[in-house]
Parts: C-alpha cells; sequence; structure tokens
C-alpha cells in the first residue's frame, strides 16, 4: 500500500491536467482509496506522472550485443559498480543489461519496447530482457524481409495465420518492418530496393505488396499495437515521398511508423537534404489511424544499429571506422556503425532540427511518440534534454542559434516556432500516448486497475534537471528509485502478445523452413519457462473471418 | 534410447560421438575432494571457501556448456571479484575493425564463393561442410570453394583449389590481398615470396563474386586478425562478403555473448575493482596463468591441464582448482573440489549460442538427478555471498 499525497497529478489519459490530488497504490494498481494510515509519499510541490513507456528502443538481442562488443572504449570510461543490490556493468551508449535496466529506472521509465528482434534470435533477446531487471519489456518481431512470409504473400497463402504463428513463436509483441524488400535485396549483391513498387528480385513481391499484406495481417488478428514500419529510403534525400507513399498504401489502416525524423528528407538523392517535415506533420495530422515516434538526433556519441543494413554499409563509408554486417538466414540482417552527431555538421544539424520541426509542428500529441530510436539517434539518457527543448523556446532558439545555421535554414526554425510542450503534452508523449499506441491498457495512465507504476518529479524550472532525476519511481507499487538511487532491483515482465493461430499453420511452413533455415521448425518456437516467465500476455482481438 | 539409457546417436559425426561418450560415462561421484567423494554440500563450501579466500581467482573455461551456466558463472566471478576469461573466445581484432558475417542459412543458400582460411572442418566440424552443401558430394556446380593452408587438408581434399601458403606468411598475404583487391601496387620483394598468381586468381573471384564466404579459424594473434577482418571489410565495399570463424567448443559463441551482454566486453573480464574491465591480453587465462597471477581457479567444463599452454597449466597445476564438468578429465582429476554435473544438452535442458549466434534450444534425451553446471555455480555463489553477509 502506498500513497502518493498531493501532488500535481498528470494523468492526461483520464483527463487529468495538474491537478493535485493523491494517487493510491495496492497490489501492485492503481486503486481508488486506501485507508488514513496507509504509507504515503508527501508529493506536495511535486508532479506526479505514470511511469515512463519507451515506444522504440534497441536494448536486447544479437544486434546490441554486436555493438557492446564494438565499444570498448565506451565502456571503460563508464562504469557501474557491484553493490549490494545492483549487477555491475558498463554504460555508454549501448549499456550492459542490467545497467539499461537500472537506468531506465532512474529515468522514470518502467516500460520499454525492444523495436528490432530477429525471430530467429529470440531466445537471445529473450535471455537479455531477462538480464535487464525493473522494466516490463516487450520485443517486435521483424517480418519485413522474410522468405517464407514472402512467399505466402506472393502466393496467397495463410499468412495471417502466420503471421500470429511467428508472434506466439517467438514471445514477441508485435510486427515490425523494416525496409521491407531491401534488407533481402542487400543479400543479393548488396543491393536495395528504392521504391516501394521495386521488384524484390526473383521473389514476386515488392515493398508495397509486403507493406499491405501484413499491415492487413496485423488488422485482421486485431493485435494490440498495429504494424510498426521503418520505410524504405532510411536516410536518403529525397526520402519524404516514399514515406508518404508508405502512408498513402497504409491509407485507413492503423500504422506506427518509427523515428520519422530519419525519413523526412526533401531533397535529390545523393545530394544534399532539406526538410519535409512540415509535410508529413500535416499528413499525420490528417490521418488518425497513423502514429509515429520521432527519432530524434541529439549531438554527441551514439551507435547507429539498425536491421537496415544497407544504410549501415553508407554509415560505413562516411565514417571510416567499425561496422558490423550479419546476415540472418531468411527474416533480416543487421547492421551497426558507432556515429557521432556535431552540430556544425550540416547533414546532423538538419536531422536535429528536422526532429524539432515534426515535435513542433504536430497537432495530436497522441501520435507522436518521444523517441531517440536508442542509441540510434542517441542515448535514452538524453531524453531529459529532449524534453526541454520541447518545452522550453528560450533554451531551444539559443541551441538552434549554435548549429550549422545552412541547415536550419532548411527548416522552419528560423521561424522562432512559438509553440512550448506543456507538463500534460509532455506526459502525453513519453507515457500515455506511446502506452495507448501499443495498446498496453494498464500502462500509461493513473486510473484505478493501472499497473502502479508512478515517476515523481520535484518541480524545476530546468526541465531538463526535473526530468533526469526523478524524486521517486514505483514499479508494480515498490519504489525502485528514491533521489536518483535504487533502493531495489526486482525482476520486470515480459509483455507478449496473446494472437492465436490455426495449427494447421504448421503444415505450411514446415517445407518453407526446410527450404530457408538451418533450423528445423520443431526446434524453432521458444518453449523454454525459464526465458519466457514471468510474463503477461495482451491477447488480441481477432477481426473478420479467418482465411 | 532404451530403458532411459542411451543406445546410439544417428546424425553425428565422429567428433559427436565421442563428445556424447565422454557425457555418458560411468559416472563419477557428484561431489569430490581431493579425489574422495564428500556430500555435495561440504564440497560447495569447500569451494566457496577456496574462491572466496584468493586474491585473484580466475574463471575459465565455459565453451562446453549452455548460456544459463554461463549466466551463473559471470555472476559468479562478479561476486568473487575474479578474471573471467572462456578458453574459446573471440577474435580480438573484431573489437577494432568489426565483421561482416551470416548464420548457417544464408552460407549454405547464398554463398557461391567460400574461402577455407587456414582451417580444416573436415576435421575440426566435420558435419560443416556437408550442412552447408559445401562438400564435393553436395556441392551445386556454380558454387566454388577454395582452401587456403600450410599444407593439403583433408578440407582441401574437397576444394575446387588449394592454395599452399607457409603460415609465417599470413600476415603479408593478406595484406598483399587487399592491395590487390583495391588495385594498390605490390611491393617487388615481398610479391616473389607469395604465390602471386593465386592469389591475384583469388582477388578477382573474390571481386566478382555476388556472394562469398570466408571460414577462419580463431586467428592465430592480432595482426592476422586484423589483416583478415580488414580484407573482409574492403571486399564488402565491392561485393557482398562475409566471415565466420569457426569454433572448437560448442558453447563458444554463447559464453562470448553472456560475457558480453552481462559486462560489456566478450573476453578476459576483470572484476577485481567492482566492475567489469577488459583487457585482452592481460587478463587473458593463458597470460595470467603465465605469470603466475591468480590464486585459485574455477575451471568449467574445461580440461585446461591439457588444453592451455604448457606453461600456463603448470601454474595452474600449483593453485588450487575447483572443476565443474560433466567429463572425468585430467583437469578434474587434479582438482581440490570436482563436480561431475549432468551434460547440458546430454542430461540437462537449456540454450547454447551456435558458432553463427543462433541460439538453440539443447534437449536432455537423458534423465539425471544431478544437477547441472548452473546449479553448482549458483549453490557456490549462494555459499559465497553468505558469508560476506550480503
Amino acid at each position: 500500500m502506498l500513497r502518493i499525497a498531493q501532488g500535481r497529478v498528470y494523468d492526461p489519459a483520464n483527463g487529468i491536467d495538474g491537478e493535485v490530488r493523491d494517487v493510491c497504490l495496492d497490489g501492485g494498481k492503481v486503486v481508488e482509496e486506501l485507508p488514513a494510515h496507509a504509507p504515503r509519499i508527501d508529493a506536495s510541490g511535486m508532479v506526479v506522472m505514470p511511469g515512463g513507456v519507451d515506444i522504440h528502443s534497441h536494448i536486447a538481442g544479437p544486434a546490441v550485443n554486436a555493438a557492446r562488443k564494438l565499444a570498448p572504449e565506451e565502456h571503460r570510461a563508464d562504469t557501474i559498480d557491484r553493490t549490494a543490490l545492483m549487477r555491475s556493468g558498463t554504460g555508454g551508449t549501448v549499456p550492459s543489461t542490467f545497467v539499461t535496466g537500472y537506468r531506465y529506472a532512474l529515468l522514470g521509465y518502467t516500460t520499454v519496447v525492444d523495436a528490432a528482434t530477429p525471430p530467429l534470435a529470440a531466445r537471445h533477446t529473450l535471455a537479455e530482457l531477462r538480464d535487464t531487471p525493473i522494466v516490463d519489456a516487450a520485443f517486435l518481431v521483424l517480418m519485413g524481409n522474410n522468405l517464407p512470409l514472402f512467399k505466402l504473400i506472393r502466393d496467397g497463402g495463410p499468412l495471417t495465420d502466420a503471421v500470429a504463428w511467428w508472434l506466439e513463436a517467438t514471445g514477441g509483441y508485435g510486427v515490425k518492418l523494416v525496409n521491407p524488400g531491401g534488407v533481402e535485396m542487400w543479400k543479393h549483391g548488396n543491393g536495395n530496393v528504392t521504391s516501394l513498387d521495386d521488384e524484390v528480385e526473383g521473389l514476386g513481391v515488392t515493398p508495397r505488396r509486403v507493406l499491405e499484406a501484413i499491415a492487413g495481417s496485423a488488422d485482421e488478428l486485431g493485435l494490440p499495437h498495429p504494424v510498426h514500419v521503418h520505410c524504405n529510403n532510411l536516410g536518403v534525400a529525397g526520402n519524404w515521398r516514399t514515406t508518404l507513399d508508405t502512408l498513402d498504401t497504409l491509407q485507413g489502416r492503423r500504422a506506427h511508423l518509427a523515428h520519422l525524423q530519419f525519413h523526412a528528407y526533401g531533397g535529390t538523392p545523393g545530394k544534399r537534404p532539406r526538410s519535409r517535415a512540415p509535410e508529413l506533420a500535416e499528413h499525420l495530422a490528417a490521418h488518425p489511424e497513423h502514429s509515429a515516434d520521432i527519432g530524434q538526433v541529439m549531438f554527441g556519441p551514439a551507435t547507429t544499429m539498425t536491421a537496415d543494413a544497407p544504410v549501415s554499409a553508407v554509415l560505413r563509408d562516411v565514417t571510416g571506422g567499425k561496422w558490423v554486417n550479419a546476415d540472418l538466414e531468411a527474416e533480416t540482417g543487421c547492421g551497426i556503425v558507432p556515429f557521432e552527431y556535431r552540430e556544425r555538421n550540416y547533414v546532423h544539424a538538419l536531422q536535429w532540427g528536422i526532429g524539432l520541426e515534426l515535435f513542433l509542428l504536430s497537432r495530436d500529441p497522441w501520435r507522436v511518440v518521444l523517441s531517440t530510436d536508442h542509441p540510434n539517434g542517441g542515448s535514452f539518457l538524453s531524453y531529459p534534454r529532449l524534453i526541454r527543448l520541447l518545452m522550453d523556446r528560450e533554451f531551444r532558439n539559443e541551441q538552434i542559434g549554435q548549429v550549422n545555421q545552412k541547415a536550419i535554414g532548411r527548416t522552419v526554425l528560423r521561424d522562432d516556432l512559438e509553440r512550448e510542450y506543456t507538463l500534460g503534452e509532455i506526459a502525453i508523449i513519453t507515457r500515455a500516448g506511446p502506452a495507448r499506441l501499443l495498446g498496453l491498457a494498464d500502462k500509461g495512465h493513473l486510473g484505478v486497475g493501472a499497473d502502479a507504476d508512478v515517476t515523481v518529479y520535484r518541480e524545476h524550472e530546468d526541465a531538463e534537471q526535473m526530468f533526469a532525476t526523478p524524486r521517486y519511481v514505483i514499479k508494480g507499487g515498490r519504489v525502485i528509485v528514491e533521489e536518483g538511487e535504487l533502493r531495489e532491483a526486482p525482476a520486470g515482465n515480459l509483455l507478449r502478445v496473446g494472437a492465436d493461430h490455426d495449427e494447421a499453420i504448421e503444415r505450411t511452413l514446415r517445407p518453407l523452413f526446410d527450404e530457408h533455415y538451418s533450423v528445423q521448425l520443431a526446434n524453432y518456437p521458444v518453449r523454454e519457462p525459464w526465458l519466457l516467465e514471468p510474463a503477461r500476455r495482451i491477447p488480441a482481438r481477432r477481426n473478420g473471418s479467418r482465411r | 534410447m532404451a530403458a532411459g539409457a542411451l543406445e546410439g546417436a544417428t546424425g553425428t559425426c565422429p567428433l559427436g560421438d565421442a563428445w556424447l561418450a565422454e557425457r555418458t560415462a560411468e559416472p563419477l561421484p557428484l561431489a569430490r575432494l581431493d579425489g574422495r567423494e564428500v556430500d555435495f554440500a561440504d564440497a560447495v563450501e569447500a569451494a566457496a571457501a577456496i574462491l572466496g579466500e584468493a586474491r585473484l581467482p580466475l574463471v575459465c573455461g565455459l565453451g562446453e556448456t549452455d548460456c544459463e551456466s554461463q549466466r551463473a558463472a559471470v555472476a559468479l566471478a562478479e561476486a568473487l571479484g575474479a578474471v573471467i576469461d572462456p578458453s574459446d573466445g573471440p577474435t580480438p581484432a573484431s573489437q577494432a575493425v568489426g565483421v561482416s558475417t551470416a548464420t548457417f542459412g544464408d552460407l549454405r543458400d547464398r554463398a557461391e564463393l567460400v574461402v577455407v582460411w587456414r582451417a580444416d572442418p573436415v576435421a575440426s566440424n566435420p558435419r560443416l561442410l556437408p550442412r552447408l552443401r559445401l562438400d564435393r558430394a553436395g556441392r551445386a556446380v556454380d558454387r566454388t570453394l577454395v582452401v587456403v593452408d600450410a599444407q593439403r587438408s583433408a578440407t582441401a581434399e574437397e576444394a575446387d583449389e588449394f592454395i599452399e601458403l607457409s603460415r609465417e606468411l599470413d600476415f603479408e598475404t593478406l595484406w598483399a590481398l587487399r592491395a590487390l583487391i583495391r588495385d594498390v601496387p605490390l611491393d617487388r620483394d615481398l610479391a616473389a615470396r607469395l604465390p602471386l598468381d593465386a592469389l591475384e586468381q583469388l582477388a578477382g573471384r573474390l571481386r566478382g563474386t555476388r556472394y562469398g564466404a570466408v571460414l577462419h579459424a580463431p586467428a592465430a594473434g592480432y595482426a592476422n586478425g586484423l589483416a583478415l577482418l580488414a580484407l573482409v571489410r574492403d571486399l564488402a565495399r565491392i561485393a557482398h562478403v562475409v566471415a565466420l570463424p569457426l569454433r572448437r567448443e560448442a558453447g563458444a559463441r554463447g559464453a562470448e555473448d553472456v560475457l558480453a551482454w552481462q559486462t560489456g566486453y566478450p573476453a578476459a573480464v576483470s572484476f577485481a575493482c567492482g566492475h567489469p574491465r577488459a583487457r585482452p591480453g592481460e587478463f587473458s587465462a593463458a597470460g595470467l596463468l603465465e605469470r603466475g597471477e591468480p590464486d585459485a581457479a574455477l575451471i568449467v567444463g574445461f580440461d585446461a591441464l591439457r588444453q592451455l599452454p604448457p606453461p600456463a597449466a603448470d601454474n595452474l597445476r600449483r593453485i588450487p582448482m575447483v572443476v565443474v564438468d560433466p567429463r572425468a578429465t585430467e583437469t578434474a582429476s587434479a582438482a581440490r573440489v570436482a563436480f561431475a554435473t549432468a551434460a547440458a544438452g546430454v542430461q540437462r535442458e537449456g540454450t547454447a549460442h551456435r558458432m553463427d549466434g543462433v541460439p538453440l534450444t539443447l534437449r536432455a534425451p537423458l534423465a539425471s538427478e544431478r544437477v547441472g553446471d548452473g546449479e553448482v555455480l549458483a549453490a557456490i555463489h549462494a555459499r559465497v555471498a553468505g558469508e560476506k553477509g550480503s
């Protein structure tokens, strides 16, 4: 039992915008009332929000781990000692698992979605999540370059059951498409696709068909989170047209676009990009079925890490530094390049500016989510600074003045955009909105029955300071963080979807597995209880007839 | 299977049969202290005392166990303030350059040109070439297998082409290939020492392939590893080329992966300062032992006395060893405390990472009442933690 008394509560999902009131917690849930003698936290003069929800981050699995191996210099410079409570570890842009859990919790985040797991590597992701304490975690399953799925799409096979089977087999939460078709083409002599209608060589599908078919299946299954799309042509000047084309293709269907900033560039391929953020913000405003996280770039060190392997090859040639490529049979690829965003660099400053434009021009905060695509645009540890950029116009303008001015000239930021995010809007883009977009009914709000995940901040003029060090973080009703110190480090839950499928799908899949995998179908689904527990299943609500 | 015992195995190679035989032999006592059978709890207590009192305990091996036991080993190493260094670690140069790599399925289905660089998988991984359909009998006509080695090996017999190259010229050859691929003129004296015609032809093949792969043994020496990975990286700008290091131990990749996700480093980690620090040369098990630094060792699934370089093994004999291994090994016989465990993948379920990183389920076809490696490590950990009062 715990009463968080007299804090200024921001619970936008329940229409509460800075009202001073109590929040009562019992049995891991928010409850209506508690006896007067219940333990209490005096939150007067403090801001109370639901625990943060990260809709798009890279925290576990083979790509993250390959990036860790590449970063001994970063790790040497950022070490965490073992204590009675904590495992030791290393930080930097790609922290060790334990440190990832601790630092998300210390930041007031209690739910994190890993955005890209190759299904064949689900066991690896699950094992890392088990070593990532405190936060509840889910992962999205890469399906945009999957050869068996391509065949089902081409031949009009039972795709929806296959999608559900893959989610069930892996313990995943949702469907992720990354550069559909393009990553497969990368394995054909370093190719790619450049438009939604490019043929994927020899496979009889196009990116557009993959998008339509898999988004359709996700819809049909009634997944709590819609298809999560990393569009084709990431990072390419002029890619905003591909992004719009993708959104048009998905019109009328729910879809979430990942790291929209990286897909909002005007100009001509190979030349200097410019901003097309206003056009994309406009489209989002007009299409309530679509949402996006921003993928804000923050100046300083980052690690680019993506299933979009051809993009990594471009970055390798930009940095000339370390590079990992990892082809994963029948499913996907992976590329990693350590990176640094510099204020004076035209492209980096433009990317930074475009992210801010998207935040500031978007009209519906419920469909715009704060992310840096950790660690691609920067570490999740930079969220407080990003929040300040959104909340504090004077600070923002000062920062705008310090970066490459040619780039800023290609954005609308010179116009001194007036908008300052309110605390209520910050609560939306960092918890209430992403929870709703994920279909996590118990997360992101403080109504009766919600998970007792709460973050309490001491009010501060400087939003960066305020959000960097919560006064309290409560997870499942337990006080985890106090004054920037961990008090407890319990395990988090795996959040997985429950989606039914016709068992007969395995008869269809078996020959496709025999053809394309080095692992037999019977050995593919994760069954190890130690990898799958503790978990909470969020049911899909299948609609329409089975195909 | 018959009456809970193994009658025979199918689909295995001779190495696999031997591997299985070692793990299904007449069971040793579960716990031994100085060679005498003792209660499990007494052995745990003795192991905890040895390791807990050591100034610099070393944890090594780990390449023949499952990921769950590897997790337990890292946790214990941390609690002890030990150095932990898996016995079949990664190529250190991969941290400097990165890698381009692939899983077995892509190597099997896409690789048109495969170069086996100073490895002999027919001897070391007998099922590998057939699985990748690279053996002479299974190879499609449009796929090419080239072997580069100091002498004609069993793998060379399967190849379309064999390039003989003395081991001393490894670095020079790889560097020359980089030059040939990038059209950089070669130093004439160097070129005279190399089989230039064969290398030029190989460079041409690599440049022209749509999907090339290099299978290599874990590189001997940092510079050679660096040169190989740099060559693959250069090639990747021209063609789709990947590399895969072949591992001796079935769980080597898992040991590397678990250590990396828990500490940020894939090998040679010291917890002596309370947080992980990695120094691949300095904190390597062999290096530490050669210098006589550790004063106790915890060895998991590794016949260290036979497999470490002799100077390291000699020093290992002088310090108390705790051995956790399902097999009867020379090292286990010489240990102060030895636990004979249920083997992962034989009597214990688990997860292992294949050498290409693909995580696999280990089933337990045989029943056993014994504990696995992980449970022994956890029991020692609990005892150590209890004594430290934390």
